[in-house]
């Protein structure tokens, strides 16, 4: 009965965090901050649910254990590179903007980059070079 | 016959069920808030104004999935239900990195 208290107990723990997690998901003002309220998700919510649900069913306790080191090793490595993604495409923004380069309209610049089509036409770009090179040294094979 | 829980109770050495009707009732409505959770972190997908918004909010709603799947795990009291969330996290790790390199680079790999 004891277990059962505390793992009910740490069940309501995780999804308060989960519940905190989302409304800030929905309520922060920028990208950013955004992904600091989902990071905390992954990390104190989960583990309240794992931690309640290993109290709850001890024979999930192992497998619990190798879920929880698995989010525990990827959850911040995907945030990381979510958050890389935001500097960068800031990044590529300002270098074709000037000085307020954003790729968010609700940050109240004039005008928004579409950071992803001028990614995907440098892409185009590179790859028609490439292939007009091989056409060129197909063509003119002695030329080179 | 024992059934499966029986046998996994004797060779934890624990009891295995979860008797009191109380804490059945709980772990139905934290799954019910759980699955209630989903519908505002889908909003930020439809209307997050930027692609990495839309990114971050998909992998919020995985990592609300893997707890939901292990509440159906103790709900059924089924250890092997756990596997599932090991593998679906597994795969929105591997999606949630590709798509943050196309999305900021122009290429996955």
């Amino acid at each position: 009965m004891l277990l059962e208290l505390l793992g009910v107990a740490a069940l309501i723990i995780g999804v308060f965090f989960c519940a905190v997690g989302v409304v800030g998901v929905i309520r922060m003002p920028d990208t950013l901050t955004r992904l600091h309220a989902s990071g905390k998700v992954a990390i104190l919510g989960l583990f309240g649910l794992l931690l309640g649900s290993a109290l709850l069913v001890p024979a999930t306790a192992l497998r619990l254990l190798v879920l929880g080191i698995f989010l525990l090793l990827t959850s911040p490595v995907a945030t990381h590179a979510i958050a890389a993604s935001v500097y960068r495409r800031r990044e590529i923004a300002q270098q074709l903007d000037g000085e307020a380069g954003t790729d968010d309209p609700e940050e109240g610049s004039d005008y928004a980059v579409d950071v992803t089509a001028v990614l995907a036409r440098s892409r185009l770009d590179e790859i028609m070079e490439a292939l007009e090179r091989t056409q060129q040294r197909r063509d003119h094979p002695d030329s080179q | 016959m024992p059934t499966n829980s029986a046998v996994y109770a004797k060779y934890w050495g624990y009891w295995d069920m979860i008797d009191s009707e109380f804490a059945q009732n709980a772990v139905q409505l934290i799954l019910l808030a759980m699955v209630v959770l989903l519908i505002p972190a889908s909003y930020r997908v439809v209307v997050g104004p930027s692609l990495p918004d839309r990114l971050s909010a998909v992998d919020l709603i995985t990592t609300l999935l893997v707890g939901i799947i292990v509440l159906l795990a103790v709900i059924e009291e089924t250890p092997v239900v756990v596997e599932m969330a090991i593998a679906l996290a597994a795969f929105a790790f591997i999606g949630t990195i590709t798509i943050a390199r196309y999305i900021s680079e122009g290429r996955y790999f």
